[in-house]
């Protein structure tokens, strides 16, 4: 069992409270280039999600794991596609939750 | 592992449920015993598990922990002649995950699951030499996504529940209140207690007088149960009165329609 290197569910808001930090998000996927992705995360801001999908094509909604690179950026080493359809709003409070009442439960 | 070494004064000392009038003998405390029997499943996360206290039991707030379940991505799996054993990593920590398999059923569930997957694991939580781990039951791939969110926000209210909810009900509700709410459906329930409760509570008198009436053993035997006719005409109450009955006791699972239309059959044994 491992709990040194926790990977905090974060929103676009939260982003900068982890930066440097391992971190997760879904973001919905705007575009697409090589090395970088530019999404939105699910409270409505803009995201650049450094790194290789490893799976292509990306869902709609697709979730990161990697380092917080920046107030809006991620380097990412995971990506998984969350499908077409996904309740982002659910997902944003989980975020607020999980770094606010809860964090002690998470991180 | 849960058995009579049960070390009270540590158990207890965070839960503050231990009754100050103990009719029973400390080493059959309710907790002790209820949770022997009821073996509540708890939603957690792996950071949880690794807050618990001593070596044998595992406390997470305060109550005894033997089932658990988890929702997380696989990130290894090696597997062996009987066994799998996976790493399984939940965003808060990584925990390992074996599941035996004897029959080809579980080695097909098994090859199903692979390095990169979300899993929901069902497991008994294990201690061995100060590592934790989860003996599981099934680790199945999650379909729908949302699913991840869900999980993390039960454990969210699990905690809550277990560390507000429960410490401010009185003793006697206590045993009921904290075995049934989180576990849900988990929880074995009485037969007796389950008809009991059965929507019979909220059910007028004319409800219960015609579900009582399809309740008789001779109208349960009948395959087609009972005419709708019959009812009214038995209970003496015009047809209108008795159709709402039906729709209501249809609409709380106490009746079913058979053949057709016209014909119920209480679904609730006498």
């Amino acid at each position: 069992m491992d709990t040194s290197n926790p990977a905090v569910f974060v929103n676009g808001g939260l982003l900068r409270m982890y930066v440097g930090r391992r971190v997760r998000t879904v973001i919905q996927v705007l575009q697409s280039e090589r090395g970088a992705v530019f999404g939105k995360s699910t409270d409505n801001l803009e995201l650049v999600v450094k790194g290789s999908p490893s799976s292509i094509p990306l869902s709609t909604f697709v979730e990161v794991i990697g380092i917080a690179d920046s107030e809006k950026s991620i380097r990412a080493d995971i990506w998984t596609n969350f499908g077409d359809t996904f309740d982002t709003n659910s997902y944003n409070q989980l975020c607020q939750l999980a770094s606010g009442e809860f964090k002690h439960l998470f991180v | 592992m849960y058995g009579g070494e049960f070390d009270g004064a540590a158990a207890f000392s965070g839960g503050g449920f231990m009754p100050s009038q103990a009719t029973q003998a400390p080493d059959s405390s309710f907790s002790t015993s209820k949770n022997r029997e009821g073996r509540p499943l708890l939603s957690v996360t792996v950071k949880q598990i690794q807050g618990g206290i001593d070596e044998s039991n595992l406390f997470i707030d305060g109550v005894e922990v033997n089932n658990v379940t988890l929702v997380g991505m696989v990130c290894k799996k090696d597997d062996k002649v009987s066994e799998y054993t996976f790493l399984v990593d939940d965003g808060t920590g990584r925990i390992e995950c074996s599941r035996w398999v004897q029959e080809s059923i579980d080695t097909e569930e098994m090859e199903g699951v692979s390095v990169g997957m979300y899993v929901r694991v069902h497991g008994h939580l294990r201690s061995l030499q100060g590592k934790r781990f989860i003996n599981a039951f099934s680790i199945r791939p999650i379909a729908d996504f949302n699913e991840i969110t869900g999980h993390f926000i039960e454990c969210m209210y699990v905690h809550l529940y277990n560390t507000k909810i429960r410490g401010s009900v009185t003793q006697p509700q206590l045993a009921n209140s904290r075995m049934s709410t989180p576990m849900k459906g988990y929880q074995a329930v009485a037969p007796n207690q389950f008809s009991t409760s059965y929507g019979i509570g909220s059910l007028d008198s004319l409800s219960q007088s015609v579900l009582n009436l399809l309740k008789h053993p001779t109208y349960l035997a009948r395959e087609e149960g009972v005419h709708r006719l019959m009812i009214a005409e038995q209970l003496n109450t015009p047809m209108e009165k008795v159709m709402e009955a039906l729709e209501h006791l249809q609409d709380n699972g106490c009746v079913y329609s058979t053949i057709d239309n016209d014909h119920y059959k209480s679904s609730v044994n006498g």
